[in-house]
């Protein structure tokens, strides 16, 4: 029953698999909500090892099948992670910009994925929950302001972590699941950014853990993305 | 796959008036299995010998917490739903109002001192041939039946928990439930002579426990620990109102939190937030009237709500002393449970198992969670209780060993779906299962399945195993 649709049509498609790893209650749940269904839920129970979702991307010059595994974020689940980012292709490491500890700890992940994922991962940093911080600005720069209306719950300035991310050629956003702010973004971006050696043909049996020996054979050879090519993909339109 | 209903043998339940012909292995009568449970764990839960030193650790003083790294979010996007995540409040007690405590009981002192009080309140509607139909009287009349059972083993001077376990087997009438949920976990004495001063030792240990715990606010806690718990309280069935109320969330707060920090090898995990719920409601539904999953706590006397608390906080500690590999690093006891999951099924309905593998679905990806959570996110808080029921009626091995049985009960129930479907499709349909509308009814017919599957291979048990190494040849049937 695997979906076959486009078949033979020009325009690359492929299924990609994407992790979601990161802190608890950062809120990697409620973007792949926001990104699958647009919705938004206040009070969304723990995820429990992980969950499987999926949805497409269509962007000019491809589809993407995202085949998204949203990962438990306790640290006692930490032990399950590698079954989930094995074989995949792009990972979306998510802390929350009100709490500095989750940095910390997305750093520690993004340590993990380049020592131990497939060498051409595509790595994103999303600092979650912008809709915490009063403004958007991308200056760092603490306005001395008081806005005692709009109380500016941010810890993590936009510059610190983009900057770590550029020492680490990632891509980076600044999102926000409950406004939807950039949420798009982020997965067009990232669909834009897998190397095209990496795509595989859509319609294959599942690309589950279990298929580990068959999505292996491409992954040998791909490059490291930059900022560049997060640029050049964040001016891509994308209908997802 | 091995028919259910083309099997010549049928477990004991349900309906109970169904002899049960001999079985391919050992009849497994849940009283069998009790005597070795007691046999086995006897000395830990002699309420007079062992308790003093068992629980001594409420007494001591608690460590100040490890290290305050960060002041945990109290921007977090959960704040908004109450303060629960702002550390530099005090917990709230809810005052002794004794006014406005709309639906409690009347007799809830009695009830506080003594649950086997609760054996004399249950209330019989009259119906008449006038005004009900034969149906609805003979349900009553089978339900009336069905409590002085309960009662008449419950009365006694000393309760005799075999007969207990095994009626219990087939679920607990819902106004006897919390004494006799205590009683199985052993946690209430089956001697009367003893009820009274253990339960009011073991509630004070609790609550001192936690004026310790709590002396210097929120501040003084294990901020690691603490900051999880405050965060997942909120998230705690998030679609029962019970668990919205601020009363709720923080006795819950206060349960996992203690429970966390006398457990350090595994200390709060996700998950164990679900299986504290179960015995909130039901202990809580003891003292009141009508629904309890919309009642709001918040009413209550304190001397209610602690009883409350303190009781939830012994039965997930006995609860969770049986499942500790669970929990701890590596999670080694959910690993070998879904091993055993694997193993099981492929026996049970081996084409399913080949399907699965060639759409590359791996046991763990969608059982983990049912190991994890005792099946609580594929069934209601409801449905769960009577699961309990059960699985407390088995003993110690209820919710390891049983678990597994109805784990493969509830899998194959959905093979023939399941062997239409690709790798997505199979992962979508195991997240979200048709479940919603399940009731007793259905409760029964999946514990039936598991009592079968146990009866055929619990003797075989290669699959509980670790390594499974041991070659257990194939049941013919």
């Amino acid at each position: 029953m695997a979906s076959r649709e486009e078949a033979g049509a020009p325009k690359l498609s492929s299924s990609v698999k994407l992790v979601l790893l990161g802190e608890a209650a950062v809120g990697k749940s409620s973007l792949v909500l926001r990104f699958v269904n647009d919705d938004f839920q206040e009070n969304k129970e723990p995820t429990i090892g992980a969950a499987f979702l999926t949805q497409k991307c269509n962007l000019p010059t491809r589809t993407i099948k995202f085949e998204i595994w949203d990962t438990a974020g306790q640290e006692r689940f930490a032990s399950l992670a590698p079954m989930y980012y094995r074989n995949a292709q792009t990972a979306l490491v998510v802390y929350d910009i009100t709490k500095p500890t989750s940095l910390t700890k997305a750093k520690h992940w993004v340590a993990e994925l380049q020592r131990q994922a497939s060498p051409g991962i595509v790595i994103a940093l999303v600092g979650n929950k912008l809709d915490l911080a009063s403004s958007n600005a991308i200056s760092a720069n603490a306005d001395d302001v008081d806005d005692a209306e709009n109380e500016d719950r941010r810890a993590i300035p936009t510059s610190e972590a983009k900057a770590y991310a550029e020492e680490e050629s990632l891509l980076f956003y600044e999102t926000s699941a409950k406004t939807g702010e950039n949420v798009q973004a982020v997965f067009e971006a990232i669909a834009n950014a897998i190397p095209e050696s990496t795509l595989k043909p859509r319609g294959g049996a599942g690309t589950g853990m279990g298929g580990g020996a068959r999505s292996s054979a491409n992954e040998g050879h791909s490059h490291a993305v930059n900022m560049a090519d997060a640029t050049r993909a964040a001016k891509e339109g994308c209908a997802c | 796959m091995l028919k259910f209903e083309s099997l010549s043998v049928r477990p004991k339940t349900p309906p109970p008036s169904i002899p049960s012909p001999p079985l391919p292995t050992p009849t497994h009568r849940p009283g069998r299995n009790f005597t070795d449970f007691m046999s086995q764990t006897d000395d830990d839960w002699d309420a007079d010998v062992k308790d003093e030193t068992a629980d001594d650790f409420l007494q001591q003083k608690i460590k100040p917490p490890r290290s305050i790294e960060h002041r945990p979010a109290v921007s977090s996007k959960l704040s908004g739903n109450g303060s629960s995540t702002d550390l530099s409040r005090a917990p709230t007690y809810p005052s002794p109002r004794r006014k406005d405590t709309q639906g409690l009981k009347p007799q809830f002192e009695g009830l506080v001192r003594d649950p086997g009080n609760s054996l004399h309140m249950i209330y019989h509607p009259t119906l008449s041939a006038d005004t009900h139909t034969e149906a609805e009287i003979e349900r009553l009349n089978s339900r009336i039946k069905r409590i002085n059972k309960f009662k008449r083993i419950l009365q006694s001077s000393t309760v005799d928990l075999n007969e207990l376990r095994e009626i219990s087997w087939n679920g607990i009438p819902d106004e006897l439930r919390p004494m006799a949920w205590q009683m199985l976990l052993g946690y209430l004495p089956a001697n009367s002579d003893r009820r009274i001063n253990t339960l009011e030792r073991k509630r004070k240990e609790f609550i001192d426990g936690v004026k310790q715990a709590f002396v210097r606010g929120t501040a003084g806690l294990d901020q690691t620990i603490w900051h999880q718990i405050s965060i997942d309280v909120p998230r705690t069935n998030p679609h029962i109102p019970l668990y919205g109320f601020e009363t709720t969330q923080r006795s819950l707060e206060r349960i996992l939190y203690v429970w966390a920090i006398r457990h350090p090898a595994s200390g709060y995990v996700q998950g164990i937030n679900d299986l504290v719920t179960p015995f909130f409601q039901v202990f809580l539904s003891a003292y009141i009237d009508g629904e309890v999953e919309t009642f709001n706590p918040n009413s209550l006397p304190k001397e209610v709500l602690d009883v409350i608390e303190a009781d939830s906080f012994w039965c997930l500690t006995k609860l969770l002393d049986g499942i500790q590999d669970n929990y701890i690093h590596t999670q080694p006891g959910i690993q070998r449970q879904v091993a055993g999951l694997r193993d099981l099924v492929q026996r049970i309905d081996n084409s399913l198992t080949k399907h699965l593998a060639e759409q590359g679905v791996e046991f763990i990806q969608f059982s983990f969670r049912w190991m994890n959570c005792m099946l609580m996110r594929e069934l209601s808080v409801k449905n769960t209780i009577r699961m309990w029921d059960t699985y407390m009626a088995e003993g110690q091995a209820g919710f390891s060993e049983f678990h597994l049985y109805v784990c493969a009960a509830f899998l194959v129930k959905w093979s023939e779906p399941l062997q239409k479907m690709d790798f997505q499709e199979t992962m979508m349909f195991l997240q979200a299962l048709p479940t919603q509308s399940w009731g007793e009814k259905e409760m029964e017919i999946l514990l039936s399945e598991a009592f079968l599957w146990q009866s055929l291979f619990r003797n075989s048990s290669a699959h509980l195993r670790q390594g499974g190494a041991a070659h257990v040849p194939t049941i013919n049937l």
